[in-house]
């Protein structure tokens, strides 16, 4: 057509296409700070042009929407980053609690109360002291108190180690409600995706289902596929389905053996979850692997010192000097499991100390000998008691250390995805900043034509005419 | 204006920097106020290894080497203890013999023929006397245990009873020895039954001798063969004593060596254990400042580059 009001037209959609990129820009600045938000660029679109007589007109510039700039990958690889580092940073905070329980002691004499390590050795000191003056009522006495001391570290710690454990659980339990939220969320949020924008980017929801998979991968370990038309289906790391197009599947708590166990309709996937990352796999990790390894090495340490004790105990004569049973010095448990937190000394009468041998008279240290020899004896599990806790110490050490180590590696790895994902993804105000200036001057430009065409318009109307308009 | 479009579309990653990279410089502030925190604690606690993490396996063995100072440290107490019974026995022992030498001169002044009867008599009751020394003396207690009873300590061991003839000494102990163990193993004997010492399995028996010479000498009159006899019984039985004595010496040697090396031994181990977990100060302190100034520089930095981005010059 090539008139000056096709002209007309042809700058009034340029200007029209500028507000509607202004309008994007400062969807962007304004949403800066929102998490979650990914910015959006305008899309500009040559109109078709027209064909006349073998001559092309253009038709102007339209604005067909915003897209958002995002990688879909990335942020599926950040998530999962995420998860590792949410499991390892929560075993870890649990791990760090309980090791406050075995500080090493530090002084050289043993002084450290609550140090199993010095009780352990006090306890069969007190026998190797009898040995000197096996009648003695001071020394015996020694025996029986430094055998409470030494079952009532034994025990504390356990009581704590179960308390944390029972502490551990509510805390797991809380998380079930947070994961149903968010995948009530990203199946409505699938709905409306594929309702709206099957085949595109779908901009804000998009946004808004990314990040409730980004807080849900944060809480458990989870493995994201996409479906047809812009869907996402949600597992867990292990594959039981979450999310399916409209349909979340909720995670229901039950107890089992007085623990919270996790379940996806009629199936117990607690222990798929210890492994699959998210919060909820580290708490589970320290809940159901870590914690129950402390407390096994503890029972194994209390049954064994009890039952040994005992065992020597009675295989020797007290002061009362009768040949029946001399009795026993701890309280003696029929199993291991429950042993540490049920130590406790039951023989209140010191005399009933067995220091002599059989058939000996009370003078007799030869029993009191062996009952200190014990400390030197695989009595606990093939090793010497103080070699077990030793060992104990160490392993459960280099576990916590491991699990920093990892969580280091994680924290940081997630540090990098983040930093690229921003890079690409994140609002950029120095970028929104030229964006806006050069729209501005291009508006300017498009007004500025626009007033020349204005003129030409006048120029033409008055063409050959006396009176003029302007 | 398009090719400028396309830049921001594209994800050119050399191009395009992370926005919020402040928020990352946060986080390695937090680390290293963490960082200075375990310094300052080291630093003020003096020790290096504070929890298991730390360092597991000096933690280990920093459990086995307190261990061994605490047995070390008990055993040096348990020696004392006995030492002192030891070493009364031992004096006891050398009372008895110079008891016993005065009854073998008495009873050889005796047997020489130049008493007269009330001399004799009056050696007769000298030398029970002498009986009665050593009984007090194979009675001996020591912090309530007689320590000649082998295991009966509860009861005095020798008893004395009149007799017609002669008088006559049980024994009501046994023939139980007590050992002390040290920490690597080694006993060390702690008494010697008095039927052993006092009644030399029946051969060198000090009471029977003790007992014969009264009676050979009560009624004034000599048998002096028997009584010959008899000194020489009552001789051999005091070297038999002197000789008991020595195992008795033998057992606070053993026993004085064996506290000199449990206290070498623990000063060593001390030493070590000292070594594996007291902080080094220098090192702390150096790495504590490196910290600091890590901060400080951390946070300046933070602080310039918060501010301003290209809206400031709009």
């Amino acid at each position: 057509m090539g008139t000056i009001s096709s002209a007309f037209s042809l700058i009034s959609s340029a200007l029209d296409a500028d507000q509607a990129a202004l309008g994007i820009v400062a969807n962007n600045v304004a949403n800066a700070n929102t998490p979650g938000y990914t910015r959006e660029v305008p899309n500009w679109r040559e109109n078709t042009p027209v064909e006349i007589n073998g001559i092309r007109y253009g038709t102007g510039v339209t604005q067909t929407g915003a897209t958002s700039v995002r990688d879909r990958v990335l942020t599926a690889r950040l998530d999962q980053q995420q998860q590792l580092a949410s499991a390892s940073g929560a075993r870890l905070a649990a791990l760090d609690t309980t090791e406050t329980l075995f500080k090493p002691n530090t002084g050289s004499s043993g002084t450290n109360a609550g140090d199993i390590g010095s009780d352990i050795t006090s306890f069969f000191n007190s026998f190797s002291s009898l040995e000197a003056n096996p009648t003695n009522n001071a020394l015996r006495q020694q025996v029986l108190s430094t055998g409470s001391t030494l079952a009532g570290d034994i025990s504390n710690a356990a009581s704590n180690v179960h308390a944390q454990r029972a502490s551990l659980d509510e805390e797991a339990s809380g998380i079930s409600a947070q994961v149903n939220a968010l995948t009530g969320q990203i199946a409505q949020l699938n709905v409306q995706i594929q309702s709206t924008s099957p085949n595109g980017d779908a901009g804000v929801l998009e946004d808004q289902r990314q990040q409730a998979l980004s807080k849900l991968s944060q809480l458990i370990g989870i493995n994201q596929v996409p479906t047809e038309d812009n869907g996402l289906a949600v597992t867990t790391t292990s594959g039981q389905t979450l999310v399916s197009h409209g349909t979340s599947y909720t995670l229901t708590n039950g107890m089992v053996d007085g623990l919270t166990h996790f379940f996806v309709g009629t199936t117990d996937v607690t222990s798929q979850l210890t492994t699959g990352g998210g919060q909820l796999g580290g708490i589970l990790a320290a809940r159901d692997v870590d914690i129950p390894g402390v407390l096994n090495a503890l029972d194994t340490l209390a049954y064994n010192i009890s039952s040994s004790v005992n065992t020597q105990n009675n295989a020797g004569i007290d002061l009362a000097a009768d040949d029946s049973t001399s009795g026993d010095i701890f309280a003696q448990r029929t199993a291991v499991t429950g042993s540490a937190e049920a130590m406790r000394v039951v023989m209140t009468d010191p005399n009933r100390i067995a220091a002599a041998g059989l058939g000996q008279a009370s003078g007799n240290n030869s029993n009191a000998i062996a009952m200190a020899n014990l400390a030197n004896q695989t009595i606990v599990d093939g090793q010497s008691p103080i070699n077990f806790y030793s060992g104990f110490v160490t392993s459960f050490g280099s576990t916590v250390s491991q699990v920093q180590t990892e969580n280091a590696a994680e924290t940081a790895s997630v540090t990098q995805l983040q930093t690229q994902n921003n890079a690409l993804s994140a609002v950029n105000l120095n970028d929104e900043a030229s964006a806006l200036m050069m729209i501005e001057r291009s508006y300017q430009a498009g007004a500025k034509v626009f007033a020349l065409l204005n003129t030409l318009m006048g120029s033409a109307i008055n063409l050959g005419s006396p009176t003029t308009v302007s | 204006m398009r090719a400028t479009w396309r830049s921001l579309l594209t994800k050119g990653k050399t191009m395009r920097v992370d926005p919020s990279y402040v928020t990352n410089l946060v986080g390695a502030l937090d680390q290293s106020e963490l960082s200075q925190q375990q310094l300052t604690a080291q630093l003020s606690s003096g020790v290096r290894v504070n929890s298991l993490s730390e360092d597991p396996l000096a933690a280990g063995q920093n459990v086995l080497l307190l261990n061994q100072v605490q047995r070390d440290d008990s055993f040096t107490q348990s020696s004392n203890l006995v030492m002192g019974q030891l070493q009364v026995a031992d004096s006891v022992l050398g009372q008895v013999v110079q008891q016993l030498t005065q009854a073998v001169s008495l009873s050889v002044s005796a047997n020489n023929g130049t008493m007269n009867a009330s001399n004799v008599k009056s050696i007769s009751n000298q030398i029970a006397g002498i009986r009665g020394e050593v009984l007090g003396l194979a009675n001996t207690s020591y912090q309530g245990q007689y320590i000649f009873a082998g295991g009966q300590t509860a009861n005095s061991p020798f008893t004395l009873s009149s007799g017609v003839t002669r008088d006559t000494v049980t024994y009501n102990g046994d023939q139980d020895s007590n050992y002390l163990e040290t920490p690597n193993g080694q006993k060390i004997q702690l008494n010697i039954p008095g039927d052993q010492i006092f009644s030399g399995s029946g051969v060198n028996d000090v009471f029977a001798a003790l007992n014969n010479l009264v009676a050979d000498y009560s009624s004034g009159t000599v048998d002096t063969a028997q009584a010959v006899k008899d000194s020489q019984a009552l001789s051999s039985a005091l070297n038999y004593v002197s000789q008991q004595r020595v195992s008795l010496d033998n057992s606070i040697t053993q026993l004085t060596a064996a506290t000199d090396a449990v206290s070498s031994e623990q000063t060593q181990v001390v030493a070590a254990q000292t070594n594996l977990m007291q902080a080094n100060v220098a090192t702390v302190a150096t790495q504590l400042a490196l910290s600091k100034a890590q901060q400080t520089a951390l946070q300046s930095v933070i602080a310039q580059l918060g501010s301003g981005s290209l809206f400031d010059k709009l």
